[in-house]
């Protein structure tokens, strides 16, 4: 009987593993990280990184923050405006994405900040970054570093 | 009798020979003032904002060399723009611009023109963190150049010029280390050859061809 009960509770938690993994896939295959790419910087000093996360599901998500190696510190910010021609900076907290919608992270606006990055962020380089979603989970994304596209160029 | 004046816009059979020889020349007249107003109003769009004068500034450049501001730039037009160097978004923005000016510029063969980047945060900038700054975005320093100084100094330059930096937010790192971050102006600067500011721009979203066109009126 035990033998069971036992089978029955392991069978009932794995499916639970699988529907939650299963849907967590669904959800993470349904948001996209496009254009990432950060500032060039010297070891030990800040970069930003900016991309857009495009959310093709009916259900809004909320990035919760960013993980990486490439900087002791990371941090989600946004670039303000105060006054007439002065600009700030300050944490831009958690920030929802609604359903069927983007949110773009660009110059003199959102950006994830990399606060002393571990070694020169050249030209070029890749650097590795982990958007943590409330509900798509853990993404990863490659930024490249290059200096930003303008309509000039 | 004195005749009474006729417009030969409204009655062209009154008029005689002289009068229409005195209103041709009112005309012309009227032509010239035109062009003066016209000129003098294209003119007007560079008003003088702030003049140096004779007032100098001892400053160090990337390579860590004394330099005597503005007078190093005598005779030259200048693009100017004010950054600290730990700014992840605005300062590196309003650099990138001034590339693009820079490269335009070099494209259509203007000369005469020196960029200027000062730094309002100088106990972090030292002259190798902005030559390092400058060089990890490959910029070319022909006719670029990085200043910063005493902080005593480089606040008086960016008072002179209307430019204002203020540490809002600040890190600290574990060895200790802390930088700050400032709510500052974001500006780049038209100066003129003779060390007058004629122009203000917003350094992040500046027109890059309206500045190459105000660089070429100035020459």
């Amino acid at each position: 009987m035990k033998k069971v009960f036992l089978i029955v509770t392991l069978f009932i938690f794995s499916s639970n593993i699988i529907m939650f993994a299963q849907q967590h896939k669904t959800q993470n295959s349904k948001l996209k990280i496009e254009n990432a790419w950060a500032r060039p910087a010297v070891k030990y000093s800040n970069s930003a990184m900016y991309f857009v996360i495009v959310n093709n599901s009916t259900k809004a998500d909320t990035l919760l923050g960013a993980e990486s190696k490439a900087a002791e510190e990371v941090e989600v910010h946004e670039s303000f405006k105060k006054d007439n021609d002065r600009m700030g900076m300050r944490p831009a907290g958690k920030l929802a994405i609604q359903p069927k919608s983007k949110l773009e992270f660009a110059p003199g606006g959102f950006h994830v900040m990399f606060l002393g990055v571990a070694k020169d962020f050249k030209m070029g380089d890749k650097i590795d970054v982990v958007l943590v979603l409330k509900y798509g989970g853990k993404i990863k994304v490659k930024a490249e570093v290059r200096d930003m596209p303008t309509k000039q160029n | 009798m004195k005749s009474k004046r006729h417009f030969p816009y409204f009655n062209c059979e009154n008029i005689t020979a002289l009068e229409y020889r005195s209103d041709k020349k009112f005309m012309k007249l009227q032509y010239y003032l035109l062009i003066i107003i016209l000129f003098w109003s294209c003119k007007e769009k560079f008003p003088v904002i702030e003049e140096f004068g004779d007032t100098n500034y001892n400053l160090v450049d990337q390579k860590n060399q004394k330099v005597v501001f503005p007078d190093f730039v005598k005779d030259k037009i200048v693009v100017m723009n004010y950054i600290f160097t730990n700014c992840p978004d605005i300062c590196p923005l309003s650099t990138n611009n001034m590339r693009l000016i820079q490269e335009r510029l070099k494209k259509e063969n203007v000369e005469n023109v020196q960029f200027v980047s000062l730094s309002f945060d100088p106990e972090f900038d030292s002259p190798e963190a902005l030559r390092r700054f400058a060089g990890i975005r490959n910029l070319d320093l022909s006719n670029w150049t990085f200043l910063t100084g005493d902080k005593s100094v480089t606040d008086a330059v960016i008072k002179k010029v209307g430019v204002l930096a203020v540490p809002n937010d600040s890190t600290v790192f574990k060895d200790g280390r802390k930088i700050y971050y400032y709510v500052h102006t974001d500006r780049i600067q038209l100066i003129d050859t003779e060390g007058k500011i004629r122009k203000n721009y917003k350094g992040s979203t500046i027109d890059v061809d309206e500045i190459v066109a105000d660089i070429k009126r100035l020459l």
